[in-house]
């Protein structure tokens, strides 16, 4: 009597852990990619620069990235879990709570290296040390990063690669967020233009951003 | 006493072997000293990523008061050509005013004509444009 009841909690026991586990693994498959992440993280112009990108499966091999791939670590599943789960909340409140039109893109993408993960690069461009069909300058500069891996200099990948991911991600922010005044209007034309191109029957025009040409424009002559 | 031989010809041949793998990673034996980084700092965009006189002024010998301007070539080396440079900065082309591309040179500037390394760089169009330039673009890096 004993036995089977300690062989049922094991049958009861391996088929809930294998529930929960594939309920965990197929929530994780859903939830990784930029049609899922667009929903509340406000993302537009990196994901339509994304979509330019041969990170999005433009490239010979069609190889496709996700967003996670690159945007989560993976070190181990719990790091990747949390990270994802901090991220869901912080992105959802952001979305529903803040001012949205005014997100300083370029101010966050100058912290590019905090969220981009070598090890997700690694995981797919295993060969960048010793790739013979690198450029020279290319191996030399692979060499550096990985002497200065663990050390207070440490750089990360998207340190020199600084579009990567997101080619023309510079244009994109500045049609988005202008860093200068006098592309306000123009900007906010090609913006509106990529997003209906992106978005087609669920784009909704966005509000204009008010003009920031009194606080840039002194800035901007100060400087000088 | 042989043994300790035996560890003395170990531990040398240890030493040689230490001594003979940094070599391998450091071919460029040069200290940079305060004097040389002040006299030609380098720009916090490049100090940022750890990167130092020889990264830059490679095969040009061990001494950093005989090296010479490394040229578009060597600029080119990491940043990617004209063009490229050209496209990154495509926005600006939205009022015709895009330095890497502008209706009076197109992508064909020299670097060193607006970009300096080693002193604060200027700003070509500024010649001209002169109450115009601080609309379009911030300082030149």
């Amino acid at each position: 009597m004993k036995k089977r009841i300690i062989f049922l909690i094991f049958v009861i026991g391996g088929v809930f852990g294998l529930v929960a586990s594939l309920g965990v693994y197929y929530g994780l498959e859903l939830t990784s990619d930029e049609r899922f992440c667009v929903v509340c993280h406000e993302m537009d112009p990196m994901v339509i620069a994304y979509n330019d990108d041969v990170h999005s499966g433009k490239g010979k091999t069609g190889v496709r990235a996700r967003c996670v791939d690159c945007h989560l670590p993976h070190d181990n599943i719990i790091n990747y879990i949390y990270a994802k789960a901090r991220n869901g909340v912080v992105e959802g409140y952001i979305h529903f709570f803040e001012d949205v039109e005014n997100i300083n893109w370029h101010e966050n993408r100058a912290r590019r290296k905090d969220f981009v993960f070598d090890d997700g690069c690694l995981h797919c461009h295993t060969n960048v040390f010793d790739n013979a069909l690198l450029t020279d300058k290319a191996k030399k500069m692979h060499a550096h990063y990985k002497k200065l891996l663990n050390t207070k200099d440490e750089i990360g990948c998207a340190s020199c690669h600084v579009e990567v991911g997101h080619m023309g991600l510079n244009n994109m922010l500045n049609y988005w967020d202008p860093k200068y005044p006098i592309y306000e209007d123009k900007a906010y034309e090609k913006k509106e233009e990529l997003r209906r191109n992106y978005f087609k029957d669920s784009y909704v025009p966005s509000v204009k951003k008010s003009s920031k040409k009194d606080t840039n424009s002194s800035d901007e002559n100060s400087s000088k | 006493m042989k043994t300790d031989k035996l560890i003395l010809i170990f531990m040398s041949c240890m030493l040689i072997f230490t001594f003979s793998i940094s070599n391998d990673n450091n071919t460029t034996q040069v200290e940079i000293t305060k004097e040389m980084e002040q006299k030609y700092p380098i720009k916090a965009h490049h100090s940022q990523i750890g990167l130092s006189c020889f990264d830059c002024h490679e095969n040009q010998g061990n001494d950093p008061f005989k090296f010479k301007n490394i040229g578009d070539k060597g600029c080119i080396s990491c940043h990617g050509d004209k063009k490229r440079v050209a496209k990154r900065l495509q926005y600006m082309d939205m009022l015709k005013a895009n330095p890497h591309n502008s209706v009076h040179d197109g992508p064909t500037l020299y670097c060193d004509e607006c970009h300096y390394e080693h002193k604060k760089s200027t700003n070509m169009c500024l010649e001209c444009h002169e109450h115009e330039v601080p609309r379009w673009m911030g300082v030149t890096p």
